[in-house]
C-alpha cells in the first residue's frame, strides 16, 4: 500500500500513541521482582513520550497550518484540536496515574495502554467523516474504558462499575450501530456529507430521522446528557481518580467535537435546525437534573460525576446556539474544562484518597495541612462554578451571549439560573477544605497510614491550577489563537 | 523611574498591587504569620500613602475623570472588553474611603484572630484589590469580573475567621449575591450584544433605541443585582447573618465599602444606562427604600446583639442612600453620596467598637452590659460619638447626609416625594430611639451585678492603638459634619449631568439651596 506524505502525516498522529499502546505491554512482561521498579518507570516514561511524540507532532502541524485528509479521515484543525486536547488529558491522567496507582497498590503496565489506546479512539472518532469510522472510533474509545473502569480488580465497585458501564455503552453503541445502518440503507452512502443532505431535506424519509436519533443517542451518551446519563455517577464512581477524569474530559470532548463536524460540516439548514431543537430539549433536562442531583452529593466523586452531566448541559445549550462563534465557545469552554476537572480530580489523587475514602467527611480540614493543593483545587472548583476571572467563567459566559444574541435569553436565563445552584455544590469542597474541622476519626486514620507523597499529581494539579488562572485572564489569546481558528479553519459551512 | 510610571498608572496599581500582596503574604507559613500582618498592614498604609499623594493634588470639583487608563483588553464574541479604569467625582471619595478602611481596620483587629492570621490579613488584601477594581472600572464586564471577585475573598474571611454559624452566613452571603449577579450577567449580555460595547456610554444609546418594555426589563434585572448588594429590601436578609458572623474586620469592611458598590452601580451604570426605566421605577425603589429604613430600624430595635443591631442599622442606613437616588434630585443624590461615605465610617467605626469590647468580654448580648461607662469610659466616649453620628446629630456627618436626602426628597418632583420624605424621617426618629436605648442598657446604669457577665470581663480601657484607629475616624465625623463641601464638591457636576439626562420631573423650589451651595 502506497501512502502519499499527506496522507500519512494525517495518520501518524494517530500512529504514534497506538504505536506505543501496543509496545507498553512487552514491558509488563518482565516479572523479575529485582527490576520491576525500573520496568515501572520505564512503562510510565514511554506512556508519556508516545503521547508528547503524538502532541509535538500535531503542534508542528497547526503551526504549518496544513489540515491533510485520508480518505475520511480529517486531520484539519478540529482533528488537531482533539489530538492536542486528548494527548493533554492523556497525560495529565498519566501523570496522577503514577501515584494513585501506588496509593492503590496496583500498577500493571496495561493500563496505560489501554489508555493510550482509549485516547487514540477519541481522535479517530473526532476525526473522521464516515459512519464506519465513527463507529471504529467510537468502540476504540470505549472498550479500553470498559476494562479501565475495572482496572484496579482488588476493589469490589471496580468490577460492578466496569460491567455497569460496558452493559449500558454495548447498547448505546448498537444503537450507534443501527442508526448508521438505517442511515446506510436509505441514503445508500457512509459519508456524513451526503447523508446530511438527505437529513437537510425539506420532508426527509422518516427513516433518516429515525437514523439520526438512534446516532444521536450515541453522541449523547458519549457525552453523558439526559436521558443516556445514568452510567455516570457509578462509573466515576467505580473508576481510578486519573482514569475518571480523564474520562469526563476527553470522551465528552470526543464526542463533541464529533457532534461539532456532523452538525457544522454535514447537515444544512433545516435538519440542523430540526437536530437542534432535539438537542435544546436534552440541553435543558441535563442541565436541570445534573445541577439538583449533585446538590444531593455526599460522594466527591459522584458529586463531580453529576457536575460533569450538567457541564454536557451547557456544552449542549452551544450546540443549540448554533453559530460559529458559539462553537468557537465550545472549544473554549472543553480546553477550559480539561484544566479545571482534570484539577479537580488531581486533588483526590495528591490527598491519597483511595477506595470510598471519597467523601466530603474525608477532606475535611486537609486544607490547612497542604494549602497550595487545596488553594489549586478551590481554583479549579471556583472555575466550574463559573466565577470569574476564571476560565470557565468565559466558557459559559460566551455561550449564554450567543445564545442571548441568538434569541434564546430564556435558554440562558435557565442556563444561569443552573450555575447558580450549582455554586452551592462547587462551595462544599472548599467548604470542607478549609472551612470545617477534621474529625477526630480521620485525625486516627492519618496517623495510621504510611504518609503519602504526590508529586507527580501535585505537578499534573498545579498545571491544571495555571491553565484554568492564565485562561481566565488571558481568554482572548486562546480564543483567538486557538478556538477561532478551529471553527473558521475546519467548517465551511457553518451559518 | 517609578513616579512616571505611577503617574500614569496609578489605579492599575492601586488595584492590583493589594492583590499581588496577598497573594505572596498567602504562601508564609501559619508561624510567620506576625510578620505577614506587619507586612500587610505596611502595605495598606503605603498604598494609602501613594493614594493620598497622588489624589490629593487634584482639583475638587473638576469635571471629568482625573485619571483614566485605558486600552483594549481581549474580544470575547465579537464585542470588544477594555481595561477601563478611570477615577472621577463619582468615585473619587469612595476609593480614598477604601485605601483609608483597610489599614485602619487592620490595626484595629490586630489581635482580634488568633488563628491563620496572617491568611486573613492576606485575604483582606485581595478584597482591596476587588473593591477598588469595581470601583474604578468602567468597561461593564470589567466590572462584573471584579464585583465578582470581591466576593471570594469575603467569603473566606466569613466562612474560616467567622462565628459559630460561619459556613450557613458565608454560603447565604454567597448565593445571594451570586443570584442578583447572574441574572444580570445575561441582560449585561444581551445589551452588550446590541450595543456592540460594554462601554456605558455606548450601551446607553443602544438601550434608547430598544422598546421601552424591554429597557425596563433590562433595568430590574441591573436593579436587583446593586439591590442585592445594597441590601434593599427584602433583598437584605443575607446581611444581618454575614455581618454577625463575619469577623471584625470583614464588618468593617462589608458596610464600609462593600454594601457601597451597590448604591454606586446604581449612579454609575443602572440609571445612566436606562434613564427612562429609572424614573419610571423611581417610586418604587423610594417605596422600597422607606420601608427598609423604617422596617430596618424597628427590627434594629428588638435585636438583643449588639452586633445585629448594628447590621439591621445598615439596613435603616443603606435604605437613605437608596431613598436620595430615588428623588432623582441634586441635592438627594449629593446627600447619597455623603450619606454613602457617612455610613462607611460611622458603621466602621461601630463594628470596630462592638469588635473591641467583644474581644475582651466575649459576648455581645446586651443583657450581658451595664454600666459599662464606669469600667471603660475612654470607649464609652467613642462610642458615644459614634453613635451620635449614626443617629444623626448637627454638626455630625449623619445629620448632614439624612439632611440632604430627606430635602431632595422633599423638593423631588414626583408625587410621593413629600409623603416619602415624612415617613423617611421617622426612620430618623426611630434610629435615635434603638441607638440610645442600647447605650442605655450597655453603658449606663449600674454596673451588672452578675460576677460572670461581660461588664466584669472588662478589665482595661482601650489601648493606645485602638485609640489611634478610633481618632481618625472621629476626626472625620465631624469634619464632614462641619464642612460637608470638602467631600461633596467632587460630584456635583457629573450628578447634576446624570440627572439631566434621566429626565425626571423638576425638582421643587429648592428653598434650602443655601445648604447645598
Amino acid at each position: 500500500m502506497y501512502l502519499s506524505a499527506g496522507e500519512f502525516s494525517a495518520i501518524l498522529p494517530l500512529l504514534i500513541p497506538a504505536l506505543g499502546a501496543c509496545l507498553l505491554p512487552l514491558a509488563a512482561l518482565d516479572k523479575d521482582q529485582a527490576t520491576v521498579k525500573w520496568v515501572r518507570g520505564a512503562m510510565f516514561l514511554m506512556a508519556l513520550f508516545s503521547l508528547a511524540g503524538g502532541f509535538l507532532y500535531v503542534a508542528r502541524l497547526w503551526a504549518s497550518g496544513a489540515q491533510p485528509t485520508y480518505g475520511p479521515l480529517q486531520m484539519d484543525r478540529l482533528g488537531q484540536f482533539a489530538c492536542i486536547f486528548t494527548y493533554v488529558a492523556a497525560a495529565l491522567a498519566v501523570l496522577q496515574l503514577w501515584d494513585h496507582l501506588h496509593q492503590e497498590g496496583w500498577v500493571k503496565g496495561e493500563t496505560l495502554s489501554l489508555l493510550l489506546f482509549s485516547a487514540t479512539g477519541m481522535v479517530l472518532f473526532a476525526s473522521s467523516s464516515n459512519l464506519i469510522l465513527l463507529f471504529l472510533g467510537l468502540e476504540l474509545l470505549s472498550i479500553p474504558l470498559y476494562a479501565l473502569t475495572a482496572t484496579v480488580r482488588t476493589r469490589p465497585q471496580a468490577f460492578e462499575g466496569g460491567m455497569k458501564y460496558f452493559l449500558t455503552g454495548a447498547v448505546a453503541a448498537s444503537c450507534f450501530l443501527m442508526g448508521s445502518v438505517l442511515l446506510y440503507g436509505v441514503t445508500g452512502s457512509m459519508e456524513l456529507s451526503t447523508i446530511g443532505q438527505f437529513i437537510g431535506a425539506a420532508r426527509p424519509d422518516p427513516l433518516v430521522l429515525v437514523g439520526t436519533a438512534l446516532v444521536l443517542g450515541g453522541f449523547l451518551f458519549k457525552i453523558s446528557a439526559v436521558p443516556f446519563h445514568q452510567w455516570t455517577p457509578d462509573v466515576y464512581e467505580a473508576a481510578p481518580h486519573p482514569i475518571t477524569a480523564f474520562m469526563s474530559v476527553a470522551t465528552k470532548a470526543a464526542a463533541v467535537l464529533a457532534l461539532l463536524r456532523v452538525l457544522g460540516a454535514g447537515v444544512p439548514a433545516p435538519g440542523a435546525l430540526r437536530i437542534q431543537s432535539a438537542v435544546a430539549v436534552v440541553a435543558i433536562l441535563t442541565l436541570v437534573l445534573g445541577n439538583l442531583a449533585a446538590l444531593a452529593q455526599e460522594n466527591i466523586k459522584r458529586m463531580l460525576a453529576y457536575s460533569s452531566i450538567s457541564h454536557a448541559g451547557y456544552l449542549l445549550l452551544g450546540v443549540v446556539a448554533g453559530t460559529a462563534e458559539a462553537y468557537t465557545g465550545i472549544i473554549f469552554y472543553l480546553a477550559a474544562y480539561l484544566a479545571m476537572n482534570m484539577g479537580a480530580f488531581g486533588l483526590l489523587s495528591c490527598f491519597g484518597l483511595v477506595g470510598d475514602r471519597t467523601t466530603f467527611d474525608d477532606v475535611k480540614g486537609l486544607g490547612w495541612k497542604r494549602p497550595d493543593l487545596a488553594v489549586l483545587a478551590t481554583l479549579c472548583m471556583f472555575s466550574l462554578a463559573g466565577i470569574p476571572p476564571l476560565a470557565g467563567f468565559y466558557g459559559k459566559y460566551m455561550i449564554f451571549k450567543e445564545l442571548i444574541l441568538q434569541g434564546h435569553v430564556g435558554m440562558a436565563v435557565a442556563g444561569v439560573l443552573a450555575s447558580l445552584v450549582s455554586v452551592y455544590y462547587y462551595l462544599r469542597l472548599p467548604v470542607a477544605l478549609f472551612l470545617d474541622k477534621r474529625s477526630e476519626k480521620a485525625e486516627r486514620e492519618d496517623a495510621e497510614r504510611p504518609g503519602f507523597r504526590a508529586p507527580l499529581a501535585g505537578a499534573a494539579l498545579l498545571v491544571c491550577g495555571f491553565l484554568v488562572v492564565v485562561m481566565g485572564l488571558f481568554p482572548g489569546t486562546l480564543y483567538k489563537g486557538f478556538a477561532k481558528r478551529v471553527v473558521e479553519d475546519a467548517f465551511h459551512i457553518v451559518r | 523611574m517609578i513616579t512616571p510610571w505611577l503617574n500614569s498608572h496609578l489605579l492599575t496599581f492601586l488595584v492590583f498591587a493589594p492583590f499581588i500582596l496577598g497573594a505572596v503574604l498567602l504562601l508564609f507559613p501559619e508561624r510567620q504569620a506576625p510578620l505577614a500582618k506587619l507586612l500587610a498592614i505596611l502595605g495598606a498604609t503605603g498604598l494609602l500613602a501613594i493614594a493620598a499623594a497622588h489624589l490629593f493634588r487634584m482639583q475638587p470639583g473638576a469635571a471629568g475623570a482625573l485619571f483614566v487608563e485605558r486600552s483594549y483588553w481581549f474580544t470575547a464574541v465579537g464585542v470588544p472588553v477594555e481595561y477601563h479604569l478611570s477615577l472621577d467625582g463619582l468615585n473619587f471619595w469612595l476609593v480614598i474611603l477604601t485605601v483609608f478602611l483597610v489599614p485602619l481596620t487592620m490595626l484595629g483587629t490586630w489581635n482580634s484572630l488568633t488563628s491563620r492570621a496572617g491568611s486573613a490579613f492576606a485575604l483582606f488584601l485581595m478584597l482591596e484589590s476587588g473593591m477598588l477594581g469595581a470601583l474604578v472600572a468602567q468597561d461593564l464586564l470589567l466590572f462584573y469580573l471584579f464585583w465578582e471577585a470581591m466576593l471570594l475573598p469575603m467569603y473566606f474571611l466569613i466562612g474560616v475567621w467567622g462565628g459559630a454559624e460561619r459556613k450557613y452566613a458565608a454560603t447565604k452571603f454567597m448565593l445571594f449575591t451570586l443570584a442578583g449577579s447572574l441574572l444580570w450577567l445575561v441582560a449585561l449580555l444581551y445589551t452588550a450584544g446590541h450595543a456592540g460595547s460594554f462601554s456605558p456610554e455606548v450601551m446607553a444609546q443602544a438601550a434608547a433605541r430598544m422598546p421601552v418594555k424591554a429597557q425596563n426589563l433590562l433595568f430590574l434585572t441591573f436593579a436587583l443585582a446593586f439591590a442585592v448588594k445594597v441590601p434593599l429590601f427584602p433583598l437584605h436578609t443575607w446581611l444581618p447573618d454575614a455581618h454577625t458572623e463575619a469577623p471584625t474586620a470583614g464588618s468593617v469592611i462589608l458596610a464600609g465599602v462593600l454594601l457601597k458598590l451597590g448604591s454606586y452601580g446604581f449612579l454609575r451604570f443602572a440609571i445612566p444606562i436606562f434613564p427612562g426605566s429609572a424614573v419610571h421605577y423611581a417610586g418604587t425603589l423610594a417605596a422600597l427604600s422607606t420601608v427598609a429604613i423604617i422596617y430596618g430600624a424597628l427590627v434594629a430595635m428588638m435585636q438583643t446583639d449588639i452586633k445585629k443591631l448594628v447590621a439591621y442599622s445598615s439596613v435603616s442606613h443603606m435604605g437613605f442612600v437608596m431613598l436620595g437616588i430615588a428623588s432623582f434630585t441634586v441635592v438627594g443624590t449629593q446627600g447619597a453620596m455623603l450619606q454613602m461615605l457617612n455610613h462607611g465610617i460611622s458603621t466602621g467605626a461601630l463594628f470596630l467598637l462592638v469588635g473591641m469590647i467583644y474581644d475582651r468580654a466575649h459576648t455581645r448580648r446586651i443583657a450581658d452590659f451595664g454600666g459599662v461607662a464606669l469600667r471603660m469610659p475612654v470607649f464609652t466616649a467613642f462610642f458615644l460619638i459614634v453613635t451620635l453620628s449614626s443617629i444623626g446629630l448637627p454638626l455630625t456627618n449623619g445629620f448632614t447626609g439624612e439632611f440632604l436626602i430627606l430635602n431632595g426628597t422633599w423638593l423631588s418632583g414626583f408625587g410621593w416625594g413629600r409623603a416619602t420624605a415624612c415617613f423617611a424621617t421617622l426612620g430618623v426618629l426611630l434610629s435615635a430611639a434603638y441607638m440610645l436605648w442600647m447605650v442605655k442598657r450597655v453603658f449606663w446604669g449600674p454596673e451588672n451585678p452578675d460576677p460572670e457577665s461581660g461588664t466584669h470581663h472588662l478589665h482595661a480601657d482601650l489601648t493606645p492603638r485602638e485609640i489611634a484607629v478610633m481618632l481618625p475616624l472621629v476626626v472625620l465625623i465631624f469634619w464632614m459634619g462641619i464642612h460637608p463641601q470638602t467631600f461633596l464638591g467632587h460630584s456635583e457636576t457629573q450628578v447634576s449631568r446624570a440627572l439631566v439626562q434621566a429626565q425626571a420631573p423638576a425638582a421643587r423650589t429648592p428653598v434650602f439651596d443655601a445648604e447645598v451651595k
